[in-house]
């Protein structure tokens, strides 16, 4: 089961992800953080994959669009507190480049 | 346009006469039966949608009409009212018992008689909205399997055809796509140099989207081949056609070699692929210590200005090489591991000699490793090995 929550923090959204990111759940996933995206219209959207114990290509896929998406809003995504599995998958597909990384929740907020 | 029609079935004819007056008026079409006989030679000529029949009739009982029409498959689901006289509740049971479909007491009232038909019919349009709508599914869903079917076919006809063989090398795949069709791929091209070119990739995602997309990273990445150069250069080409031609989540993951046999050089690029297993002399069986040929490189179709990094390895005689796509090595277990990289080097540490054999012998200890997880990605798995 994925259980996503979404909240504001001044101009940034923060949506934390707690689960396994695969192909079942990306549609749900995709749905949140488009909602968020479109309401709050959010300037930094950082993305805590905290709780997220796996995470396969469909789920990179998502993270890859999302920050396109972001990105042409002119807003920024940040990824923070990647667990080491996760952490190893951003680093098998050199996605760790692509994405701004941060360690904690805090930083991610602040490296805006 | 009459709205249906009835068959009133009784053996009194002041009765026939009152309900097919006032079906009449309703404007449906009716027909009468004095007998229950008469009434299944009636049924020969026309179909009515809708039966009200008397129980207690001469040669032929209500309750045998009824037992036919709705014990025969071509008559069932034609609406049954009865008409009782039988008081009580016990005669009313008895009579949906039969299958009727509902019950109406003599004496009655013509317009109770007219409103009951009136709501069978309505129920009756729904159901024959449903069959109609239950044919069109059925339709619908027998041209799509006819059509994945023909789909799984055709990218079946992709893959390398086996035994593979090719400037010195053998080679075998399992391809077990997770919906009949999938986004996993791989290509071995002879080169007129006597070098090899070698592709594995899995498109994000799966089922028929996924699979449109992998025969297209196939013909790109022999378009690339074509024009020269080496996995490098194929991969910045592969990754500007998918940057072109794909949606926004849509990528693959990718590795590309191209193996010298003069040389005894293997270069390769990895573009967010597995990385293949080299097993030095893997082909002799027995024992062997796999080397991970590890590269560093994004997925294709993801970002045209992303760079990809070329690797060398040394490839000899008689060495073997293992190429796969995550879903063999990621299948969460009951107790929530997986096989991984590392399980698969356990696995691969000793295999048989020869290549059919070596192939199956990795998809039997990953399966029992699982068991009884079943796959859910999909799964490819390519044994190749140097002979000379």
């Amino acid at each position: 089961m994925l259980n996503i929550q979404s909240r504001q923090e001044g101009t940034s959204s923060v949506v934390s992800i707690h689960g396994k990111v695969n192909f079942e759940v990306t549609a749900q996933l995709r749905e949140v953080i488009r909602e968020t995206v479109a309401t709050a219209q959010p300037r930094l959207l950082v993305i805590n994959l905290e709780g997220v114990s796996f995470i396969d290509s469909s789920g990179l896929g998502l993270l890859v669009a999302a920050r396109n998406s972001v990105d042409k809003s002119g807003g920024r995504l940040h990824l923070c507190c990647l667990p080491a599995p996760v952490k190893k998958t951003f680093d098998q597909t050199n996605l760790s480049n692509y994405f701004s990384i941060f360690s904690t929740e805090q930083d991610a907020l602040r490296g805006a | 346009m009459p709205k249906g029609l009835v068959l009133v079935v009784d053996d009194e004819a002041p009765i026939r006469d009152i309900l097919s007056f006032y079906l009449k008026r309703a404007g449906y079409q009716v027909l009468t039966s004095a007998t229950g006989v008469e009434a299944l030679e009636e049924m020969g000529r026309s179909r009515p949608d809708l039966i009200i029949s008397d129980l207690r009739m001469p040669e032929m009982s209500g309750e045998d009409f009824c037992r036919q029409v709705k014990g025969d498959v071509a008559t069932q689901d034609i609406y049954f009212i009865i008409l009782s006289a039988m008081e009580g509740t016990a005669s009313r049971i008895s009579g949906l018992a039969l299958g009727a479909d509902d019950l109406i007491p003599k004496p009655f009232h013509a317009q109770e008689v007219l409103a009951k038909v009136t709501s069978a019919f309505r129920l009756i349009g729904m159901q024959n909205e449903i069959k109609r709508q239950n044919r069109e599914l059925t339709t619908f869903q027998q041209r799509v399997q006819a059509e994945m079917a023909l789909a799984a076919a055709f990218q079946k006809g992709l893959l390398p055809k086996l035994p593979g063989a090719a400037n010195g090398l053998r080679y075998t795949h399992r391809y077990l796509p997770a919906a009949g069709i999938g986004g996993d791929i791989y290509a071995v091209v002879p080169l007129p140099d006597g070098a090899t070119a070698l592709m594995i990739a899995d498109v994000s995602g799966h089922g028929v989207p996924a699979a449109l997309i992998s025969a297209m990273v196939k013909t790109s990445f022999e378009n690339q081949v074509r024009l020269g150069g080496g996995p490098l250069e194929w991969a910045q080409g592969m990754n500007e056609d998918l940057c072109r031609a794909t949606l926004a989540e849509q990528f693959a993951t990718a590795w590309l070699g191209r193996l010298d046999p003069a040389t005894h050089r293997l270069h390769h690029v990895a573009a967010g692929h597995c990385a293949p297993l080299r097993l030095a002399g893997g082909t002799l069986g027995g024992l062997r210590r796999s080397e991970v040929l590890r590269g560093r490189g994004s997925m294709l179709g993801i970002d045209p200005q992303f760079t990809y990094t070329l690797q060398e390895a040394e490839f000899l005689p008689g060495d073997r090489l293992v190429l796969y796509t995550d879903g063999l090595v990621e299948v969460e277990r009951e107790d929530r591991t997986m096989l991984e990289e590392a399980g698969l080097r356990r696995i691969c540490a000793e295999l048989p000699a020869e290549t059919e054999a070596a192939a199956e012998a990795v998809l039997t200890q990953t399966l029992a490793f699982n068991h009884p997880a079943p796959f859910e990605d999909d799964v490819t798995l390519v044994i190749l090995d140097r002979i000379v």
